[in-house]
């Protein structure tokens, strides 16, 4: 099985450059004929898997639509009404399925929604902060003397040397295999998945191709993305872990309870009493553990801690899940600057996690993931309660985890993160963006 | 709750329970009960091979539904002449998302059971067989149960928790 790889956008299938700056940058339409300009002058700077490791002047950029994107742009209700409807909807309006209500409420959301003028997205991504503004000059150059088009939002993200995120978690460690990506799959990976979970024009794991609607040449190796913008209230977290214990190793060993992780980065799993930061750097061991026959009461791992909650390889086996059908392929990438270790009180400045996770199928696998895996704990017989790190709090707010003689239970979690920000998007493939481009034959377009 | 304009306060409607539609699919909602009807056309000659197939469907039952763990109770009978078949299930949490999983996981019970009884039941591994269960799904008008935050898990939780607690108290005896 061979994926087009010159016509997929790269950040689907490739890691992005370590360590990294990037930003998104959000557009609004007026006109959908300067929209359309737009897209013609930045579509050879759109960086595809294929040439990812040598970008056009170092550049990494992908453009991505929201479902108003596309409708301002243009495109009939034959093709906008085949789309998933969690696409159709938007992510703001799927807020009471996914838990962001309360303090999650989109009306405090800071970075516009399909609803609120976020049309078409641009991701730039540079391995130098210096080179960063290059690159998203070529964003400002591609907009010159464009009307009926406005930035609206710039987003600084990026990925600090010591690739911790704001809570002090090493990220980004564990992904899947894809199917054709090339390569081999790293220890831990496990049977690679299927290319159709996460581009559309591939078989998936029910069997079927997945698919887009409209003609093929626009949605073939394309894919949905779904991005969360959620602050992070690192203050409360470790307040709330000096709570737990006096002492640092205490606290790091909650920390890690709650992630399944040390803050190293080392799984429980592999060193469940003592913090291996050596092991966490060492790819081919990092991810090589499962649950089913080594831990299944979460003993090591709490069936309860983030990792194993959004990502829980096989401990479901008895179940009816099938974890195969809801995996996602999630980036992610700090905003805002680290609060200093020794800081005694927050000092009001907004930081955070911007992630984008890239699915073929948002119903089947980040909405999934999100209300049945982040937001309730009745598939691992825990009632509501909720993630640990990421989860809302407004209907549960403890957490527990088997100990000898007696489990630990904790009480009193706040709201670690808020959710800030939310959409589903589309990116499309290559071809995909030039028949869009091309798809209003009354438009000849001036470049 | 709809209609809430219609009611005639009492001392009855204050045990009135919050009942909303499921968020994301068909079916009535109370706190973590959901509720589903199925309704579906018999294929000709269907209804002798359901009463064939039953007893082994039956039998069966209990172990997938535990596999499952989120249905409560489930019952499907054929009626109008035997032309048609309904299914009354209620379960925990929410159900269209869950419908590919259960699809799949459970494609034996099902595939030895409704192909030649269910009209359109294409096997388990065709995408038209979600369809089919989501086209034939309807929402109850009324919706009752009693323990709407009690989970199938939740039960067998307690009820773990309370034989431990009995052996406790029968061993200090």
């Amino acid at each position: 099985m061979k994926l087009e790889l010159n016509d997929i956008q790269g950040t689907v299938l490739r890691n992005r450059p370590m360590p990294y700056f990037g930003s998104y940058l959000l557009f609004s339409v007026q006109e959908k004929a300067g929209a359309r300009l737009l897209l013609r002058r930045l579509l050879p700077y759109i960086t595809t898997a294929a040439d990812w490791e040598h970008p056009l002047e170092d550049a990494w950029i992908n453009v991505v639509f929201t479902f108003e994107g596309l409708k301002k742009l243009g495109l009939g209700n034959d093709i906008l009404l085949g789309f998933p409807k969690e696409f159709q909807q938007g992510m703001a309006a799927r807020k009471e399925f996914l838990g962001d209500t309360g303090d999650n409420d989109p009306q405090y959301w800071d970075m516009p929604h399909g609803g609120t003028g976020f049309d078409i997205g641009l991701f730039v991504m540079a391995n130098e902060e210096t080179l960063r503004e290059q690159k998203i000059s070529i964003g400002h150059r591609a907009l010159a003397g464009i009307a009926g088009v406005t930035l609206t939002t710039r987003l600084d993200v990026g990925v600090p040397p010591n690739l911790r995120e704001h809570f002090g978690y090493r990220d980004g460690l564990s992904r899947p295999f894809i199917e054709g990506e090339g390569g081999t799959p790293l220890a831990g990976q496990g049977l690679p998945v299927k290319a159709g979970e996460f581009l559309l024009g591939y078989e998936n794991e029910l069997g079927e191709v997945a698919k887009g609607p409209g003609p093929e040449v626009f949605w073939k190796n394309g894919t949905y993305i779904a991005i969360r913008k959620l602050k992070q209230n690192v203050m409360a977290f470790r307040n709330f872990l000096k709570s737990q214990s006096e002492t640092a190793a205490g606290q790091e060993f909650v920390a890690a309870k709650m992630m399944g992780r040390w803050r190293s980065g080392c799984p429980l799993a592999l060193s469940p009493d003592r913090d291996d930061p050596e092991l966490a750097t060492d790819k081919e061991r990092h991810n090589a553990f499962s649950y089913y026959d080594d831990d299944l009461e979460g003993f090591k791992t709490p069936v309860g801690s983030h990792i194993r909650r959004v990502n829980p390889r096989d401990a479901l086996k008895d179940t009816i899940v099938n974890s195969r059908l809801h995996i996602i392929l999630r980036r992610g990438a700090a905003y805002g600057p680290m609060l200093p270790d020794d800081a005694i009180e927050d000092d009001g400045i907004d930081r955070g996690i911007i992630i984008a996770m890239i699915n073929a199928n948002p119903g089947r696998q980040f909405e999934f993931v999100q209300s049945q895996w982040i937001n309730d704990g009745n598939f691992i017989s825990q009632g509501s309660r909720t993630d640990p790190i990421l989860g809302r709090k407004d209907i549960a707010d403890d957490f527990v985890y088997p100990a000898k003689p007696v489990r630990k239970h904790m009480t009193g979690l706040a709201a670690f993160t808020l959710t800030r920000g939310g959409e589903h998007v589309f990116l499309p493939g290559i071809r995909g963006l030039r028949w869009l481009i091309d798809a209003d034959p009354d438009e000849q377009l001036l470049i | 709750m709809e209609n809430l304009q219609n009611i005639q306060e009492n001392e009855r409607t204050k045990f009135a329970q919050a009942v909303t539609n499921q968020p994301d699919g068909p079916g009535k909602r109370v706190g973590k009960r959901g509720e589903l009807v199925l309704f579906g056309k018999v294929c000709p000659g269907g209804a002798e091979l359901f009463r064939k197939r039953l007893p082994q469907f039956q039998a069966e039952a209990a172990y997938w539904e535990k596999r499952v763990g989120t249905v409560h109770d489930f019952r499907a009978f054929l009626f109008d002449n035997d032309t048609r078949i309904l299914f009354l299930i209620t379960y925990d949490g929410d159900f269209k998302t869950y419908v590919s999983d259960i699809i799949t996981q459970a494609h034996e019970w099902f595939d030895n059971f409704f192909p030649g009884i269910w009209e359109g039941y294409a096997g388990s591994h065709d995408p038209r067989s979600v369809q089919l269960v989501m086209d034939g799904a309807l929402t109850s008008e009324l919706f009752y149960v009693a323990h709407p935050d009690v989970t199938v898990n939740d039960i067998e939780k307690m009820k773990k928790l309370s034989k431990a607690v009995n052996d406790m108290l029968d061993a200090a005896n």
